[in-house]
């Protein structure tokens, strides 16, 4: 960021570098609360003029919070494994409005194209039965009878 | 605190309808821009079709701003794809933008085509990030290369144009001031200026860095010579030794080239 001095004109950025994902939260939030994912450089009233200017979104209130990323995990060579850190803006919108994260992947369309994995291990059990179950012909007599 | 500048249109979806309506200035005093249906006059209808790059998005947007029913619902929608596309798995998409399609476009253009792909990008991080929570694949996860791919070309030819204007009008090539400096390895390097708000000789920092290398450091710039003169030649050695290999097993080849050449 170019060096800011008292009686500076305000930082105008022309096309943004910042992406913001919306996310489902993790714990039960306020009707009015609104959870995003935003980069680690963005502040908070970055983030109110973000929504507003671009989004049309009137925003309330913002609180954010860093979350580290997880250092624990470790490969085949124990080395570990760094998953990114991320910083989470929780976003109160103004006028009394609500969001509901949406489900964006209804079952309903799923099941009538591919069959799920129920069906498929239903038909592999039925398959083997039929595999293993002895020759009709013999009526339910058992096979060590002579014929 | 930054402040951002956007154009302000409407991202219309396919299946909304088209409302009649009159620009709303309200909107329009926001940007420090002089909106276009001003000097078109009464008429403030006026559209651009772009090429159509993502048949899933609108392919021409108007910019006056439509008129608005709903609020904040509208503006969080955007973060979402079509309700019909939710549950897919596969969603038609168009190709890239590519360098020459977007050098032809206007500035005013690229900058909106910017804000679309930034809109386009962050709906698809969003349905990535879901897809992961709920264990799902994500519909066509090429979509997010595409619009990134899209967005760095956009990037690249305005640099282009800034890169040309700038040499135009004050003969700078590069945005940021530096100057080639031997560091304290006495390697040469291209130093980036930074911005102070007091001058070099008072800045103990700055002081503390040495652009400048004691005589006992000549033997390992030496060594380092050595060593990329070493690479170089191995290299080079290697072509030569491929393109013998070559000739001896293709002698026919190289003549015919040579001959057709002439």
């Amino acid at each position: 960021y170019p060096l800011y001095q008292l009686g500076n004109p305000q930082l105008r950025v022309f096309r943004t570098n910042f992406f913001i994902q919306l996310v489902r939260p993790g714990t039960a939030q306020p009707e009015d609360t609104v959870q995003f994912r935003i980069p680690m450089e963005m502040t908070r009233v970055d983030l109110k003029n973000y929504l507003e200017r671009i989004y049309s979104v009137p925003v309330a209130a913002v609180r954010t919070r860093v979350q580290h990323g997880s250092s624990r995990r470790r490969d085949h060579r124990n080395v570990r494994i760094k998953q990114p850190d991320y910083k989470v803006a929780y976003v109160q919108l103004a006028h009394g409005q609500t969001f509901t994260f949406p489900d964006l992947f209804p079952k309903g369309k799923q099941s009538g194209g591919r069959p799920t994995d129920e069906d498929l291990r239903d038909q592999v059990l039925e398959e083997q039965r039929q595999r293993q179950s002895p020759d009709p012909r013999l009526g339910g007599v058992p096979g060590w009878f002579g014929l | 605190m930054i402040s951002f500048f956007s154009y302000q249109n409407s991202h219309k979806k396919l299946h909304s309808p088209l409302p009649s309506s009159t620009c709303s200035h309200d909107e329009c005093k926001n940007l420090n821009v002089t909106h276009p249906c001003q000097r078109k006059g009464a008429n403030c209808r006026f559209s651009l079709s772009l090429l159509t790059k993502n048949t899933s998005d609108v392919t021409s947007f108007h910019q006056c701003r439509l008129l608005h029913t709903t609020l904040s619902r509208r503006g969080l929608e955007e973060f979402f794809d079509d309700p019909k596309n939710w549950g897919e798995e596969k969603v038609k998409s168009g190709a890239s933008w590519t360098c020459q399609q977007l050098r032809n476009k206007s500035n005013e253009d690229l900058h909106k085509l910017w804000y679309v792909l930034l809109k386009e990008r962050n709906m698809l991080l969003t349905l990535e990030q879901e897809a992961k929570r709920q264990r799902l694949p994500m519909p066509s996860p090429e979509r997010l290369e595409k619009v990134v791919d899209s967005m760095d070309a956009l990037d690249k030819v305005v640099q282009e144009r800034e890169d040309a204007l700038r040499l135009l009008q004050t003969g700078q090539e590069k945005p940021r001031p530096g100057a080639w400096r031997r560091d304290i390895f006495g390697r040469i390097i291209w130093h980036k200026f930074k911005q102070w708000p007091i001058p070099w000789y008072l800045n103990k920092r700055y002081n503390r860095k040495r652009f400048f290398a004691m005589p006992y450091v000549e033997r390992f710039v030496r060594l380092r010579i050595e060593k990329q003169a070493r690479i170089k030649a191995r290299k080079i050695s290697l072509a030569q030794k491929k393109e013998k290999f070559l000739q001896k097993k293709f002698p026919h080849l190289s003549e015919a080239q040579k001959s057709s050449a002439a």
